[in-house]
């Protein structure tokens, strides 16, 4: 999969408003060159410099004509808005209107206000099979700040990838890739992408694969991450395969140790 | 002064020797040499070409022995610092390395060797490492020998034997005195002046960086990636310890990049922080630094906070 992808069940994580609104404006403009029909649920008492609508505006995507024909519609937030059956519904209802894909997006904050924490969880794991299952894009919108475990099973149940403003983390064959900059400001991001990572693992000796090709900075909080959010992975006699990392990435790994460290494996650095 | 007592094996020693003739250079190398080999551990003499051929007449051979360059061996201070530690670490045997240190070719560079002889006291005093540093007194200037005598804990008596030198300061006091030849980069205009926050502007502070190291170019790409990534280390420090605002100060010519990162916060109790081998669970962020700059130095201005100096070399 292409590491700047913006297709997918994909996790939009943010630090600020800015970084929320720049995320979404790339997944929205993906979505008009798809020609996909877009969905955004938005709470109905929002602040209109906050919506989806000035977001569009702010980022000079012009989406009059889209919104007369349908193509891009904003769904009020209530109950009766986050449930798995009526995406399914509205999901097939755009692609038997002949729509190509389908692109739905929202913030967690919204659904946390009118459902249970657990409940939305539930409703983001499905959601991963529907994406799965058809040609479906959901972004999800969560704060950055948010607790180790949250961010680990937020991380798990969107299977396209994690998108922030530094890093972006994609799926590959027996692993994920990193593309972009992992710093001390974005480390637990890492940590919690490759803790999902190793846990989603067959049961059974395997090697996690961490494709390393892309990324451009890497810190000591950064490799720390790569070491912790593997140790249980590793602990259990399995392997994590750091491959093709770039020379200043390749230099850090070594000083600190990490080529010699217990289930590590370094390939192909150039 | 105590009275010379003969150096022990096992732990670590760092002898200056001042001789005015060569029969002096050569009888306490010799003896030098004698214990390195005995102790079983690795000997190594180095010094320019023609000292190192009148050395090797007088001492002989051994398959424990080496003789090598000052030009090859001593490229500069912190890589020469940091790979003898790299070898110590990995090896168990003991090392004995006597010679001359290489003075630079400009006052700048004659005072990062001056501190390199000082720094050999923190990064290497854990370690079995004996070092003999021979300087001629015939041919270097009284400053020099001055700054010698107070960045070498022992001074030889000749043969075997030293004793404790009483001019020694430890690297501490040595880098805030004047001998150490600090450098300034302040009297020259800086080419970028931020302030940061927070973490979350550290990619700005780091993206500004590289842009601006552009027009430093007789500076190599990685020398520049390596600095980046040194300054952005410190700037976490200083985040995290000193807290915000941070201010990062840099300078630009076409063959230096120099940084200076200051913080408000408490100061850093330990200026030498850093130049042991970091734990694997303890702060590795400095010594990682360390690694990948050439110049750093940590103090605490009269003000209050935290300043860092970083420079390529």
């Amino acid at each position: 999969m292409e590491p700047y992808s913006w297709d997918g069940h994909l996790l939009l994580v943010h630090n600020s408003e800015q970084q929320r609104r720049a995320g979404l404006a790339a997944w929205v403009r993906r979505g008009l060159e798809l020609g996909a029909k877009i969905l955004y649920l938005e709470p109905v008492e929002a602040p209109v410099e906050r919506s989806f609508m000035a977001v569009l505006e702010d980022h000079e995507i012009r989406v009059d004509a889209a919104v007369g024909r349908g193509q891009l519609q904003v769904l009020p937030a209530d109950d009766g808005a986050f449930s798995a059956d009526f995406w399914a519904s509205t999901v097939d209802e755009a692609l038997d209107a002949g729509y190509p894909t389908v692109r739905w997006s929202g913030e967690a904050e919204t659904a946390w206000r009118v459902m249970s924490r657990p409940a939305h969880a539930e409703l983001e794991w499905s959601t991963d099979e529907l994406c799965h299952a058809r040609p479906v894009s959901i972004l999800c919108q969560y704060p950055a700040a948010l607790s180790q475990a949250t961010l680990q099973t937020v991380c798990a149940m969107h299977r396209a990838g994690v998108r922030e403003a530094l890093l972006h983390i994609s799926p590959v064959p027996d692993g994920i890739a990193l593309a972009g900059e992992v710093d001390i400001s974005n480390e637990a991001i890492l940590r919690s992408s490759l803790m999902a990572a190793c846990s989603s693992a067959q049961s059974g000796r395997r090697t996690l694969v961490v494709d390393l090709s892309r990324l451009d900075f890497l810190d000591v909080a950064g490799a720390k991450a790569l070491v912790n959010g593997t140790s249980a992975h590793r602990m259990n006699g399995d392997k994590v395969l750091l491959r093709a990392a770039q020379p200043s990435v390749d230099q850090l790994l070594h000083l600190l140790g990490i080529d010699r460290a217990h289930g590590f494996i370094l390939k192909g650095s150039r | 002064m105590t009275s010379p007592v003969l150096i022990p094996n096992g732990c670590y020693s760092h002898d200056l020797l001042l001789h005015g003739c060569d029969d002096e250079l050569v009888a306490a190398t010799r003896a030098f040499v004698e214990r390195g080999l005995a102790s079983g551990g690795q000997v190594l003499v180095h010094s320019s070409e023609e000292r190192v051929a009148m050395l090797r007449d007088a001492v002989g051979s051994h398959p424990r022995l080496d003789y090598g360059l000052d030009r090859e061996l001593y490229l500069s201070p912190t890589n020469t610092l940091f790979a003898y530690e790299r070898k110590l670490a990995a090896e168990s045997t003991e090392m004995w390395v006597t010679g001359t240190v290489p003075l630079g070719e400009d006052p700048a560079g004659h005072a990062a060797w001056t501190r390199y002889e000082s720094l050999v006291n923190e990064v290497l005093g854990p370690y079995a490492f004996h070092a003999l540093c021979t300087y001629d007194t015939r041919t270097l200037p009284a400053e020099t020998i001055a700054a010698a005598r107070a960045s070498h804990p022992g001074l030889s008596t000749g043969g075997d034997r030293s004793c404790s030198s009483v001019e020694y300061l430890d690297p501490a006091a040595f880098l805030t005195a004047p001998v150490a030849g600090i450098p300034d980069p302040t009297h020259t205009q800086p080419a970028m002046v931020v302030t940061l926050d927070s973490l979350q502007d550290l990619w700005l502070a780091r993206h500004l960086m590289t842009r601006t190291a552009e027009s430093a170019g007789a500076v190599a790409r990685d020398t520049i990636m390596g600095f980046i990534a040194a300054t952005h280390e410190v700037l976490v420090n200083a985040l995290n310890h000193g807290g915000a605002p941070v201010e990062l100060t840099m300078w630009v010519d076409i063959s230096k990049l120099a940084c200076r990162v200051t913080d408000m916060g408490p100061g850093i109790p330990d200026t030498l922080s850093g130049y042991r081998r970091a734990q694997p669970t303890g702060p590795t962020g400095l010594w990682v630094a360390r690694q990948l700059c050439e110049e750093i130095i940590v103090s605490n201005p009269v003000g209050g906070g935290c300043s860092v100096l970083l420079a390529t070399s």
